[in-house]
């Protein structure tokens, strides 16, 4: 049988980590959902994950470097930035992401990016 | 997409970039360092080319595919841009309130594969590179005529605007020709027809008679210290033959500016230790212009092209919001003094 994508999504608000779990799911991922930065490193280093999605602001970091550090250890896996602010798209360390996706209450937009970037790496679900 | 929205009293334009933006503290942080400093991976570095949008143009020694390592200097689109291009653009208007959809073009200009080589380190073959994608850029992106305003500038720093210390430069091409340009490009008209020749030669003129304002002053480029400076240790550097647009710099000045624009940010390097800075190419619009009762205004004549390089030493603050005065601490004559005897070296 096929292995399922996994994805790991990186998301400090509990009620949005339950929504895009199940969301993701349906669509036939394998979701991991972390609260923090440190979190989603160290789940980094055990499992191979084909794709991360990412708020910016998160408890005691900063989500550019946290991409930084994932690009340093897992340059191939692409990332995509989800956050409520546009401004970020400003910074040029914004560019370590693949894709940034403004959040907002439907999540097609996020999942299109999702399909596109995992196609790319020849992972479907 | 974001916005060009017109404020009806200024005339000024804004591009508003999105609707949720920014949130109050993002305008508390403290100083920063340049977002990829003390980090491994920085998108503009060779080797991350993936990283960025495929490149519009890149000098390229040897023959490497587009979008891989072997560059000198390379272009890419803006990955998340704040203009993005596309055809015409109508204004739309409801009473006061004017806007037209953010069409534009916004590149970078990675100056370097070499992430800690600033560009007063470069060598001046490297800086002649750099200031050739320039100018090409700019003739490539004029041939669109729906853009009428080319700007290229570049931040160097954090309190300059930067957010990646990779040295790069940006181009961003608007459908409208920015308010403080139209007020440059009228203002020198007006001179024109007062003096009968352009003021920015009869500026280098004077200038060059008096000599205290003269920071460096070469046989096709001079650089001043302008009489009336907003910041300290401002500079403009031009061009002694008269030209309007920075596209028609010739080949056989691109080593002089370069070798022009190397002197005079090491010295601003040397002097004030390597301070963050802001430059910015003024040059002629890509679009005709009228002054009130429509005659046309002469640009090509009246106009020339120079180069703004601006330290970041100060905060504009209330005063200078509130009335459009500057208070600047050092009068242009020490500015000039103290840059022109700088040493300039830095090998």
């Amino acid at each position: 049988m096929k292995a399922k994508p996994r994805i790991l999504i990186v998301e400090d608000e509990k009620p949005l980590c339950l929504l895009y779990r199940e969301e993701l799911e349906k669509e036939g991922y394998e979701v991991t959902t972390v609260l923090d930065a440190a979190s989603a490193l160290q789940a980094l280093e055990k499992t191979p994950f084909d794709l991360v999605v990412t708020d910016i602001r998160l408890p005691g970091a900063n989500g550019l470097d946290f991409i930084k550090k994932v690009m340093e250890f897992r340059k191939d896996v692409p990332v995509i930035i989800n956050s409520a602010y546009e401004s970020y798209k400003q910074d040029f360390a914004s560019w370590a992401a693949d894709d940034y996706v403004i959040k907002s209450g439907s999540l097609d937009e996020l999942k299109k990016k999702i399909r596109i970037l995992l196609e790319k790496r020849h992972v479907a679900a | 997409m974001s916005q060009l929205r017109k404020d009806p009293i200024s005339g000024r334009w804004v591009i508003i970039a999105g609707e949720r933006s920014k949130r109050p503290d993002d305008f508390r942080k403290a100083p920063e360092a340049c977002s990829s400093e003390g980090s491994g991976f920085c998108p503009f570095c060779e080797g991350s080319e993936a990283k960025t949008p495929p490149e519009v143009f890149a000098l390229r020694p040897g023959p490497t595919p587009a979008d891989s390592p072997g560059w000198q200097v390379r272009v890419v689109p803006n990955k998340f841009p704040a203009l993005s291009r596309g055809g015409p653009v109508p204004r739309n208007g409801e009473d006061l309130f004017v806007w037209m959809d953010g069409r534009g073009v916004h590149e970078v200009v990675i100056e370097t594969p070499d992430h800690g080589r600033e560009m007063a380190d470069l060598p001046v073959d490297g800086l002649r590179d750099v200031l050739w994608t320039y100018r090409e850029r700019i003739r490539s992106i004029e041939r669109e005529r729906q853009y009428r305003y080319i700007q290229v500038f570049k931040n160097k720093g954090r309190e300059a605007g930067a957010s990646l210390s990779h040295p790069h430069t940006q181009i961003v091409a608007t459908p409208i020709v920015p308010k403080r340009v139209k007020e440059e490009i009228y203002g020198a008209e007006r001179l024109f027809d007062r003096y009968g020749e352009c003021v920015f030669c009869r500026t280098i003129r004077l200038e060059v008679e008096r000599t205290e304002r003269v920071v460096l002053r070469g046989y096709r480029f001079c650089v001043l210290a302008p009489y009336a400076s907003r910041f300290p240790f401002e500079m403009r550097v031009h061009p002694v033959r008269h030209s309007a647009r920075f596209a028609d710099l010739q080949d056989e000045d691109l080593l002089p500016l370069a070798e022009t624009m190397k002197s005079v940010l090491l010295r601003l390097k040397n002097a004030l230790s390597d301070p963050p800075y802001n430059f910015l190419i003024h040059q002629a619009p890509n679009a005709r212009m009228t002054l009130n009762g429509g005659r046309p205004v002469s640009i090509d004549r009246s106009f020339h092209w120079h180069i703004e390089i601006i330290p970041v030493l100060t905060k504009v603050a209330g005063f200078e919001w509130g009335t459009g005065f500057y208070i600047n601490p050092v009068s242009p004559e020490v500015a000039a003094e103290t840059l022109s005897r700088e040493h300039s070296s830095g090998e």
